[in-house]
């Protein structure tokens, strides 16, 4: 709640970054979708495995006991701690938070955070199989997100095309990236005569539900000259906020109750880092379903409330616009592989800070922002400058 | 036990309630109920369901309410893929009704034709028996919404 609780340390930088491919990858595992990820992120900082002294392992869905060791166990033993982390959809965003937390505070001067997922297909589900909801039909995340789009709509008058304009934005950004599961492009007629999933929300709407692994490395301002790391490349993390649910009178839920519960962690995270919501020039949110998209970046203030979706048909947050929103695809492109989608956001925002983007570049980027949601009312919100 | 004499002994199995702690059946045929949420003795919030701690002001002093089986649609949908585990037909309408009280109840709302649902219409209670195919003594009085 107050700004008392941080008292952030050192400086720290993201020193590299690695990804795997999101998408379907059958004949790997989860380990390999992490190593891969890892030994990627490794080769971009320049930092060897045996130099890290700590790592943080985002993931959801059970592959067997302490997979973030099993993992990093093909690496070489090293004996260092390995924490497997598990915070739903921001089960990599949280670990990406602990190895930030790890070296500010003084313990570490570098550390690993990765995360990786092989989500199963169907609508996603966070109660147990016996649970009362199964019978009261209400715990379906895209249920959930239907709930709010219905709600905005009603309230702000934006129109269907405009939500379906979300994804139109979002497959034009994932044309760009290799790395990314969905790659066609849509026109809004197409994204609106999709499957209905849960009205209004239409199949194109919604994530896919994916495969893929995500991987950075943090250092210590003050240890870059002695790892040798190029200081050109490192990107500093001005704030690293996490929050879970704040009281708002309507309980506490994983979908429709409150949309903007994203406020206090941005809130936070423009305090810590001395930056208002008006010097971003880039951010990436948690769009699961159109609708995210749009609610994610008025919480973040950088829109008024009501207003996102004429911005967002503007062409505003497209890239080439004033204030480009996921420009490597987003959760609706990229899919959304949990553990692995929080640390994605962060290599997205690393690329672009450096002006690595390639075709993506939003050209003179300096401040980027990376907000991941979760069920438990989860929210990270991380603020990267150059 | 072993009552004698006069034929077979009918037994009335009493209707179960989907979550005892979120809805009380008020009559023997389960027809009939009410919503239950806990009201903080300090703040006065009150939430629906069980509660030990106030959701808001995390005080212990917390007693059972009855809620009222009236309130608004705050928001709907009509699901047309189910989650895994959905016992009943295809679509359904999934309604976020807020209480008078505060909190907001998911449930299905029946009797209601799409094209005739608004956001901030009234609804009323309604509670309908579910059983889980193919499970035997599945069957709970479930809590709906339907237009008031």
């Amino acid at each position: 709640m107050s700004s008392t609780q941080f008292r952030a340390g050192r400086e720290v930088y993201v020193v590299g970054v690695g990804l795997h491919s999101f998408g379907r990858f059958p004949e790997q595992s989860l380990s390999d979708l992490a190593r891969d990820a890892v030994v990627d992120a490794l080769r971009d900082s320049g930092v060897p495995w045996p130099a890290i002294p700590v790592a943080y392992f985002g993931h959801v869905y059970y592959h067997g006991m302490s997979v973030g060791e099993t993992t990093l166990a093909q690496l070489g033993l090293t004996g260092v701690p390995i924490i497997n982390v598990e915070n739903a959809c921001s089960s990599g965003s949280t670990a990406f938070w602990q190895a930030y937390w790890g070296i500010t505070s003084g313990v570490f001067d570098l550390a690993l955070a990765f995360g990786a997922e092989k989500v199963p297909g169907g609508p996603v589900t966070v109660t147990a199989e016996n649970s009362p909801a199964r019978y009261i039909g209400g715990d379906h995340m895209m249920a959930g997100y239907a709930l709010r789009m219905t709600r905005y709509m009603a309230e702000t008058g934006a129109p269907a095309s405009a939500l379906a304009q979300v994804t139109v934005k979002a497959r034009q950004a994932a044309s760009l990236n290799p790395f990314a599961h969905r790659k066609e492009t849509y026109s809004v007629e197409d994204v609106l005569n999709s499957r209905l999933i849960a009205d209004p929300l239409t199949l194109f709407q919604c994530c896919p539900t994916s495969e893929g692994g995500a991987a950075a490395v943090l250092c210590a301002g003050d240890a870059l000259d002695g790892y040798g790391i190029d200081r050109s490349r490192a990107i500093r993390i001005a704030a690293a906020a996490l929050t879970s649910g704040n009281y708002n009178g309507r309980g506490s839920d994983h979908s429709a109750f409150s949309p903007y519960r994203t406020e206090p962690a941005a809130l936070q995270a423009y305090e810590m880092a001395g930056i208002g919501p008006e010097e971003v020039d880039l951010v990436q949110v948690h769009d699961a379903a159109t609708i995210g998209e749009l609610q994610q970046v008025e919480a973040l203030q950088l829109f008024p409330y009501g207003e996102a979706w004429r911005a967002t048909v503007e062409g505003r947050t497209a890239l080439g616009g004033d204030l480009p929103v996921n420009t490597d695809g987003g959760l609706l492109a990229m899919g959304h592989p949990f553990g692995a989608t929080g640390i994605r956001q962060v290599h997205e925002t690393v690329t672009q800070l450096r002006g690595e983007a390639g075709p993506r570049q939003v050209e003179g980027a300096r401040v980027g922002v990376a907000q991941c949601s979760g069920a438990g009312d989860v929210t990270t919100v991380h603020i990267l400058t150059k | 036990m072993g009552e004698a004499g006069g034929g077979p002994a009918f037994v009335k199995v009493m209707p179960l309630s989907v979550d005892e702690k979120c809805l009380r059946l008020t009559d023997a045929e389960g027809r009939a109920g009410t919503l239950l949420g806990m009201r903080c003795a300090d703040c006065g919030v009150v939430v629906f369901g069980p509660a030990t701690f106030c959701q808001s002001c995390s005080s212990q002093r917390l007693e059972e309410v009855e809620l009222s089986g009236q309130g608004s649609l705050y928001s709907y949908t009509i699901v047309r893929v189910p989650p895994s585990g959905w016992p009943g037909p295809v679509p359904y309408v999934l309604g976020e009704v807020e209480l008078p009280e505060g909190p907001h109840v998911l449930a299905e709302v029946v009797d209601c034709a799409h094209d005739a649902l608004r956001v901030g219409m009234s609804v009323t209670l309604a509670l309908q028996a579910v059983a889980m195919p193919g499970v035997e003594k599945s069957e709970r009085m479930v809590y709906k919404w339907r237009p008031a």
